[in-house]
């Protein structure tokens, strides 16, 4: 198991670093941060909680650190998060400012939830020898990311298949100073930064792409560029938001991609972290 | 009468010489806010195009110049890749502190400098920068348009006061 454990403790506070580093460094999923509360470690089945309260300034010690003291570089604030460089994600609560209904920035952060990014080799077994395109689904925090991560990186190493990965959020294989903090194979090209939908069209468009892997596929945007992706003849590995097959089925941004049966093959994660595969069509 | 001639040319001299280093000191302090205003120049261009994070523009800057303006920025992209500092503001107070032989005229745009770090969105960093950057220029400026006159009276002080010791001595 890889993890960039020590950019994940210098975001902390620094009262938080040796007891956090001490209870968490293995096993913890989550750190979460609330203003007058004290910081909550979460685990897969339970919960530890620090003895001293977080204060406001604690968390804007953590948003000063995520964005290494460079507000401008956190363009994920936005959409209400800050991913770190080791690919651990801060998501955001507080008193947004808004513009055009978006939120423009937050007035003041209030909780936060940092999200440990962790490389686990060898879990996605023999899915690297399926030869259509494949979809990840599973309820929030089951390790869709960290099962796809590990799908691309088997897939380049034993396939050599050229996959370009469309890494929005900078979570599936984020870098520091321009190096990638976990493997991914020598055929692999990540395109990071830049939304899903422009990002699939500059890969069909420059990297003659075999394979083209993103996380997260929620919006009509994204949905519309993966179709398109598949019409000229790629291979698409995706995960979703979704419980299991039926409430996929349910849901209505996902209708146009199983109308046009892109992907065949349905990677289902439980919330024991265990998964099943199954054929969609 | 001649140890009094060779005390009174080494008291001229030695006065000659202090006046010199002002005049030295002060063409240096001239330099160094240029070297300043050329650093501050070089951050707001890349960040406009690179919007590199502010540790690696530090880094970057600090190839760019050399001397005690190199020291400060290599110093301030290290403070602030430590992640202890809560703002960038106490990142380059900590840098002073260290760095020693800066001038004062200096120590204060960087001052100013260091509160208007990692404050804001890009926009707001840029516009920062160039006020900054404008009060670099502005000091730098008036040590060039002063310079002659400066550099003058040092040396003239230097000399005049050599000789009035001199004569009192003698």
């Amino acid at each position: 198991m890889q993890c960039c454990w020590q950019t994940f403790i210098n975001v902390l506070p620094i009262w938080m670093r040796q007891e956090v580093d001490r209870l968490g460094k293995d096993q913890m999923q989550e750190l979460r941060l609330r203003v007058d509360q004290p910081p909550e470690l979460v685990f897969q089945n339970e919960s530890k909680w620090l003895e001293r309260f977080v204060s406001q300034s604690d968390i804007d010690f953590c948003i000063n650190m995520a964005s290494k003291y460079s507000p401008w570089t956190s363009d994920g604030i936005q959409k209400g998060y800050i991913t770190i460089s080791g690919g651990h994600r801060i998501g955001l609560c507080g008193l947004c400012i808004t513009e055009g209904g978006s939120i423009k920035n937050y007035r003041a952060v209030t909780s936060v939830c940092i999200r440990v990014a962790r490389q686990i080799s060898n879990i996605s077994k023999r899915l690297y020898n399926l030869k259509d395109s494949v979809l990840i689904i599973g309820p929030p925090g089951v390790g869709k990311t960290t099962l796809m991560r590990d799908l691309i990186h088997q897939t380049s190493i034993h396939c050599y298949s050229h996959i370009v990965v469309v890494d929005e959020r900078g979570e599936l294989f984020p870098s520091t100073q321009a190096r990638f903090v976990f493997e991914r194979g020598a055929t692999t090209d990540i395109l990071c930064g830049c939304s899903k939908a422009s990002g699939i069209e500059i890969a069909l468009r420059t990297m003659n792409p075999q394979i083209i892997a993103v996380d997260e596929v929620t919006s009509p945007e994204d949905t519309a560029a993966v179709i398109n992706a598949a019409w000229c003849g790629v291979r698409l590995f995706a995960t979703a938001h979704a419980m299991d097959r039926q409430d996929l089925f349910k849901r209505r941004q996902y209708k146009k991609l199983l109308e046009e049966k892109i992907f065949t093959t349905l990677i289902t994660l439980h919330s024991d972290k265990t998964w099943q595969e199954d054929r969609l069509f | 009468m001649s140890i009094k001639l060779i005390g009174a040319v080494f008291i001229v001299a030695g006065c000659i010489l202090s006046g010199s280093a002002f005049s030295f000191t002060y063409k240096k302090e001239e330099k160094l806010l240029y070297d300043l205003a050329h650093a501050l120049d070089y951050m707001s261009c890349d960040l406009e195009y690179r919007m590199s994070p502010l540790s690696d523009l530090c880094k970057k800057t600090s190839q760019q110049c050399d001397g005690v303006i190199c020291d400060v920025f290599a110093n301030l992209s290290a403070e602030l890749e430590q992640q202890i500092a809560p703002d960038a503001k106490r990142c380059m107070d900590a840098v002073l502190d260290k760095t020693h032989n800066i001038p004062s005229s200096c120590k204060t745009i960087l001052q100013e400098l260091g509160v208007s770090l990692g404050q804001f969105g890009i926009d707001g960093q840029l516009r920062g920068l160039e006020n900054v950057r404008n009060i670099c220029n502005m000091k730098a400026l008036s040590f060039t348009q002063n310079k002659d006159s400066k550099i003058r009276t040092y040396q003239t002080l230097g000399i005049c006061g050599g000789a009035a010791i001199t004569i009192l001595l003698i």
